[in-house]
């Protein structure tokens, strides 16, 4: 049994589809990164996941129950830390703790235990006693993340889970997590913007664009997938342009070629043997090459090459009915 | 069902805490009625002979300190709501209702909750009162006081929920909160009685659930029945008024929180 399995799962609000015909599995026990520019529809996935939402058609199954049928035992099996931070500023840590614990039915005798764990694990135990307004934000981030814990979830969601926060938090943040998946033993389903993150911390990773996944795989499956290495050239313009990349494309280490004016980016294996080459037909074609280097991939360059563009706010042409549909949304 | 108890329960436990974390938040809701009794009542205090003339004897600020009471229940109560707005929008809300627990306890915690801390503030104007100079010909009637006190706000915290759950903006609430609150208020026998208003004014009072819960306190805390009005009606009315606004709460609360905010 998948931990979290989707089939066609599609969610629209009017015009405007947000999810579309997504099918998907994660395995029990897997760091799942869920990745996409923003408004791409992984709020909206994980909305689904976590109940909040249901889905306009198809079907998305957590640890094996329905969200639309078996709502409450989703419920159940889930924890879910939000992008913004949840805590009750004016309550304890603890205090704050023990609110989640009770909305999660943890049994009387075991909350006390239950909080002093999650505590230790978090590395808040000497302050729990304070009122979170005296927390900062990575303290607050932590104490939700322990609060998404204290029930022992099947699947933990984490919605952005170091989005705000400074490098030193975000790293420390990274080792909760993975502490947390090796005690637990739980899956977690995270969404980021941080590319370094979620090859970092993911087993897989799922990329969505336009409500569509582009991609699943490991994330060094991916950086392999596009050629281990990459050549960036700059060239001046000339008449010869095009029959340059007629024949570059004919090298057999080159996996693909993006183009941006004279900039080229190659993606490919093989990089040191590829170079003389590349000179090679360039001096046959009397294109002057400016500057060129030769990098590692790194999940960045996995992105751009599945969405097209960098992480961005929707920079598509303005529709006054998705825009309209979008207000209502808000609204709603 | 034993769950429900249990949630509901959690959710009334947590607004109690955050209400007992802000004691300017008490102090605060406490000025407007303090005035309406000190200021309001000596105002009105040469108005003796009105409120003679429907067999009242003592002076007016005897007469309107059940007003007042009622007064502060309404809107402690009926502001109650908006932490409702608050909770969609940093996310309590969606932590809620994440967890197994059902919507409708969540309603009914918070309306639970807002009705004992209207309770707790109209019992600090009591005491205000007595400070000034009211009376009570029979002390151990304010826990039959206190009773009705709390259950006509779980009837107005049903109003201020049902009013949070729908708006989408804290302006929308507040300008229904405000829309609401004082009309009820003026048409009701809290500063004058009932006899005393034209004919059309007094058919829209006996409409009002808030009238009923006035002549009751008034009665017990006076001795004196005004308005015809017999105890048993009075209190069949606030019960109905309470049911059916718990209900509708507790229907539309489910309802709006399944919509995303």
């Amino acid at each position: 049994m998948y931990s979290i399995e989707t089939k066609s799962l599609t969610k629209s609000f009017g015009d405007l589809i947000a999810v579309n015909d997504v099918s998907f599995s994660v395995e029990k026990g897997e760091i799942f990164g869920f990745l996409g520019p923003n408004g791409a529809g992984k709020s909206t996935t994980m909305m689904i996941f976590t109940t909040l939402l249901k889905p306009t058609s198809g079907k998305a199954l957590i640890t094996g129950f329905d969200v639309m049928k078996d709502a409450k035992q989703v419920r159940e099996n889930i924890g879910f830390v939000q992008q913004e931070t949840t805590v009750d500023e004016y309550l304890t840590g603890r205090e704050n703790l023990l609110l989640q614990a009770k909305l999660n039915h943890i049994p009387k005798n075991e909350i006390n235990q239950r909080i002093d764990e999650v505590l230790e694990l978090i590395e808040l135990s000497d302050k729990q006693h304070q009122a979170v307004v005296t927390y900062s934000g990575g303290m607050r981030k932590r104490l939700d993340i322990a609060g998404g814990l204290l029930h022992h979830p099947k699947v933990l969601f984490l919605d952005e889970p170091t989005v705000g926060l400074d490098i030193q938090t975000r790293r420390k943040i990274w080792q909760y997590i993975k502490k947390i998946h090796i005690e637990f033993e739980m899956t977690i389903f995270v969404t980021t913007h941080y590319m370094e993150e979620a090859d970092n911390l993911c087993d897989r990773i799922g990329i969505i664009d336009g409500g569509k996944i582009q991609v699943i795989d490991s994330p060094q499956n991916m950086k392999n997938a596009l050629g281990n290495e990459i050549i960036s050239l700059s060239i001046e313009n000339n008449a010869n342009h095009d029959s340059f990349l007629v024949e570059l494309k004919k090298i057999e280490f080159i996996k693909k070629i993006n183009e941006d004016n004279s900039k080229l980016t190659l993606f490919t294996s093989n990089g040191t043997e590829v170079i003389p080459k590349i000179f090679q037909i360039s001096s046959k074609l009397g294109i002057k090459i400016t500057t060129i280097s030769l990098t590692q991939p790194t999940l960045d360059d996995v992105f751009i090459s599945y969405t097209g563009h960098e992480i961005r706010d929707d920079n598509s042409k303005f529709n006054r009915k998705i825009e309209h549909a979008k207000m209502k949304r808000l609204r709603a | 069902m034993n769950s429900i108890m249990y949630d509901t329960y959690t959710i009334f436990w947590r607004e109690l805490k955050r209400y007992k974390k802000s004691r300017s938040g008490v102090l605060i809701r406490l000025i407007q009625p303090a005035i309406w009794i000190i200021v309001v009542g000596n105002i009105f205090s040469e108005t003796q002979p009105l409120i003679q003339s429907v067999g009242f004897e003592g002076e007016y600020i005897e007469f309107m300190a059940p007003g007042v009471i009622i007064l502060t229940a309404i809107f402690t109560s009926i502001f109650g709501g908006v932490n409702t707005l608050w909770d969609r929008r940093y996310g309590f809300m969606n932590k809620a209702l994440t967890s197994p627990i059902s919507r409708s306890a969540i309603a009914l915690g918070k309306m639970s909750a807002i009705s004992l801390i209207a309770a707790l503030q109209a019992s600090l104007i009591i005491g205000i009162a007595l400070a000034i100079g009211v009376t009570f010909p029979n002390p151990l009637m304010i826990i039959p006081i206190m009773g009705i006190v709390i259950l006509f706000s779980l009837g107005f915290s049903g109003i201020s929920v049902t009013l949070a759950a729908t708006a989408k903006s804290q302006e929308t609430f507040w300008g229904m909160i405000n829309l609401l609150g004082m009309p009820l208020f003026m048409l009701s026998p809290a500063l004058f009685p009932l006899e005393l208003l034209p004919n059309w004014l007094a058919v829209i009072a006996k409409l009002n659930p808030v009238t009923y819960t006035v002549l009751l306190v008034r009665e017990l805390m006076t001795g004196v029945s005004e308005g015809g009005v017999p105890i048993l009606i009075s209190i069949a009315v606030i019960f109905a008024f309470v049911i059916a606004m718990v209900a509708i709460a507790s229907y539309v609360f489910t309802r709006e929180v399944n919509k995303p905010f």
